[in-house]
């Protein structure tokens, strides 16, 4: 590619300057990074509130909280963690990585990509916004009905908390379907399914998981919210609703959901332990088959949530089968990981000992996960501390270790820069010790009865000990996330510069300049093996891109072979006024029914205006002239 | 933000803090347990128009079977519906000492935390949508519903 085209691609991939700029942009590598600042922000706050609840139970009777400021507090971080944290950060990872593995210029959709940011910050400021004015719901992060239903929940605490759900999940189902397409249809020649990286796949699993799942919560938080604001009967038993609907379509969600946050987590584990073990992942088929296995069953054991609730004794018998069953892949992943390992020439830098961190901690999740999924065993555990234990095991150690890996071993390619490795490992040591030590005794704490969900407990009950060393393994895991954050922004300015490739990586995203420009490629790569830069020093590449207008290249769905030139939609406000009148229509249909149809005369408006074509030859060519 | 925009910032604070004091919920120990102790009680702005002390009111209402005379929407005896008419202590004077003669030991029987929360209710209520009403009293029909109380729903 000669200079001056160089310098013309350049220009036709730039963003405005200003703010306009930066309210349209479509670059995904902006977008995600906003979505992953947004979140780290939200950890911060989030791990603040487990802070606050930690020192509340440290000691019997402690009276710094009432009962009404404890259960906001929970629900608070509950809801946080898991509808504004855990799977948005695994959308904002993907739209991120996706194209730079695919050695794409953008995604499939780069429009929606920004649409879905901002209604994702929509969601953050409907929960975050009311509870700075006092006005939080308080009913833990799933709200079951009738509790959450018109007569136990007046006022609009659970409104904000289920509108806050159609805010997020409508952006991660945007985000999701862009993710797809991007995988199926974008993919750079040569790269057939047989050739995808593992990441890929994960990537892939996870947000059809995402579009199948999703819309199950959709569909009963509205309908909470209808019987709440339009006084519909969905969940009033006395006249013929049924409260159990809602925990079946909530958990229907709420399992695989997990999993949503547990594949991406997989896919960073895979590709971490690739590069560190210097050779290609053990087992790679199996390994595919392991992840589209937890996809299906994952949809198939939703009601292990549900053994206390009373139901039939054959469904009991089969959720504990199917919940057990899914142990077979998870475990097989496991092992493929260490016989990589095992196998290769393993470097210990941080990304890699976040990932030994993740399968110890996992491991330990996965276990008690077995107990808590046998029906008669869960009758005994369940709302107790040992659960508490469970779900932080398998949603820090399953996704959040492997996360903090990811980033460490990302960060050179999105700033340029490496971490460093000293603090990276302070940092490791200080989360992974006090995050069990903070959490383990918890299973001790739920086999001697302690209940989940209460601001305080008497002296005599003898869970005074073990509740202050979990506040201390609290506090030091939260050190560490200080350590871990300051590290990051540290290294932003006193990094060694990374260069391309610093971990010698075998991934099409290390064969761009780091930070990428905002095009990405120069030209599009060709692949010929699994791990292309491995196989080639110089890797091969296809030239016929235009550089003068934003073109991607679209290829079929399995062997990847070129179809044609797509052209790539440019910077735009429309996504942003769309999301903001999204935004209002949400809102404002928690005060008034009405707000669906009057609100729906901007979006309509908002849409037109983005999907309004463009002929570029409507402009020079004989239409013109008329 | 330009100047106007900031001045119908500043306008929308007084509306939302209103909203807020709605959404409190303040639990009875919080709360000294006396009759109002004239039209400036302080407790008085706490209970009216509050979200969790008008439910709370609607819910003792039911309980103690208030329905069975003044109607379930207390257009009955006495048609308490328009209590905003009247002022929350007077509708607090009104439940604990009755009319003419019909509860005039309510004082003595029912928590005075319960009668405020009654007289918030009441003072409500014709704000409230009968649709809404209807629904609240589904979710509610496996509590005490007065002396016609059948036992929690099967």
């Amino acid at each position: 590619m000669s200079p001056d085209e160089r310098e013309r691609l350049h220009a036709v991939w730039a963003d405005r300057p200003g703010l306009l700029g930066f309210l349209g942009t479509v670059d995904h590598k902006r977008i995600a990074a906003r979505y992953i600042v947004t979140v780290v922000g939200l950890l911060f706050l989030s791990g603040m509130l487990a802070i606050d609840m930690r020192l509340q139970l440290s000691q019997p009777d402690m009276r710094r909280m009432g009962p009404q400021q404890y259960n906001e507090a929970f629900a608070l971080h509950g809801s946080t963690m898991l509808f504004l944290i855990s799977v948005p950060v695994m959308e904002a990872m993907a739209l991120w990585l996706v194209p730079l593995m695919l050695g794409a210029r953008n995604m499939a959709f780069p429009r929606l990509a920004a649409f879905s940011y901002w209604l994702y910050l929509g969601g953050v400021l409907m929960l975050w916004l009311p509870h700075a004015l006092g006005i939080t719901p308080d009913l833990g992060w799933f709200e079951y009905p009738p509790l959450s239903g018109p007569a136990y929940s007046p006022g609009h605490r659970a409104d904000i908390w289920a509108q806050m759900i159609t805010f997020t999940e409508v952006a991660a189902l945007a985000a999701s379907v862009n993710v797809v397409a991007t995988i199926l249809k974008m993919r750079p020649p040569g790269m057939t399914l047989a050739r995808m990286p593992f990441f890929l796949w994960a990537m892939l699993v996870a947000s059809l998981m995402t579009i199948f799942a999703l819309p199950a919560i959709m569909l009963a938080t509205s309908m909470l919210i209808a019987d709440r604001l339009v006084s519909t009967q969905f969940f009033a038993p006395a006249a013929g609703g049924d409260v159990l609907l809602f925990q079946h379509m909530f958990w229907f969600f709420g399992h695989p959901e997990v999993y949503i946050i547990f594949v991406p987590a997989v896919g960073f584990v895979s590709s971490i332990v690739e590069t560190f073990s210097r050779r290609t992942l053990f087992g790679h088929v199996p390994m595919v088959l392991s992840i589209l296995a937890i996809g299906v069953l994952a949809f198939g054991l939703w009601v292990h949530h549900m053994f206390a609730v009373g139901l039939p004794r054959l469904g009991n018998d089969f959720y504990t089968a199917a919940s057990m069953a899914i142990a077979l892949p998870a475990g097989l992943q496991m092992f493929c990981w260490i016989a990589t390992m095992w196998s290769g020439r393993p470097r210990f830098a941080t990304p890699l000992l976040w990932v030994i961190g993740f399968i110890a901690t996992f491991v330990i999740g996965g276990l008690s996960g077995v107990m808590t999924a046998s029906a008669p065993l869960d009758l005994q555990l369940t709302d107790t501390y040992f659960v508490v234990a469970h779900l932080h095991y398998v949603l820090i150690g399953g996704a959040l270790f492997p996360l903090f890996g990811a980033f460490c071993y990302w960060y050179p390619k999105a700033t340029g820069r490496m971490m460093s490795e000293r603090w990276g490992v302070v940092a490791f040591i200080l989360i992974v010790g006090g995050f069990n030590l903070g959490f383990f005794p918890m299973h001790v704490l739920g086999l001697e009865g302690m209940p989940r969900r209460i601001y305080t407990y008497g002296p005599d009950m003898g869970w005074g000990t073990l509740n202050l060393v979990a506040t201390i393994g609290s506090a030091i895991a939260m050190l560490g996330g200080i350590v871990l954050t300051g590290n990051a922004l540290i290294s932003l300015w006193r990094g060694k510069p990374a260069g391309a490739d610093p971990w010698g990586a075998p991934t099409l995203e290390w064969a761009a300049r780091s930070p990428p420009p905002q095009h990405n490629f120069e030209e599009v790569p060709v692949v010929t093996s699994i791990a292309p830069l491995w196989r080639h020093g110089d890797l091969p590449v296809m030239t016929g891109l235009a550089t003068d207008r934003r073109e991607v290249l679209v290829t079929s769905v399995i062997d990847a072979v070129p179809q044609y030139r797509h052209h790539s939609v440019g910077p735009s406000l429309w996504p942003f006024v769309a999301a903001l009148a999204t935004s209002g229509m949400f809102v404002a249909s928690i005060f008034t029914p009405w707000a669906v149809v009057w609100g729906a005369i901007p979006i309509g408006v908002a849409l037109v205006l983005w999907f309004w074509p463009r002929r570029p030859r409507s402009a020079t060519g004989p239409l013109a002239r008329r | 933000m330009n100047a106007r925009g900031a001045i119908a910032g500043l306008a929308l604070i007084p509306f939302l803090l209103a909203g807020c004091s709605r959404e409190a919920r303040q639990l009875a120990s919080d709360q000294p347990q006396t009759a109002p102790s004239g039209p400036a009680d302080p407790r008085t702005a706490r209970y009216a128009a509050n979200f969790y002390q008008v439910s709370q009111g609607g819910r003792y209402f039911t309980w103690y079977g208030c329905g069975d005379c003044h109607g379930r929407l207390a257009r009955g005896a006495a048609n308490l519906a328009n209590g905003s008419r009247h002022a929350v202590e007077a509708l607090y004077t009104a439940i604990a000492a009755g009319q003419s003669g019909a509860h005039s030991d309510y004082a003595a029987r029912v928590p005075a935390e319960q009668i405020w929360q009654m007289a918030a209710y009441l003072h409500d209520l014709s704000r409230h949508e009968p649709a809404r009403n209807r629904r609240n009293a589904l979710d509610q029909q496996g509590e005490p519903q007065g002396n016609r109380w059948q036992g929690p729903l099967q």
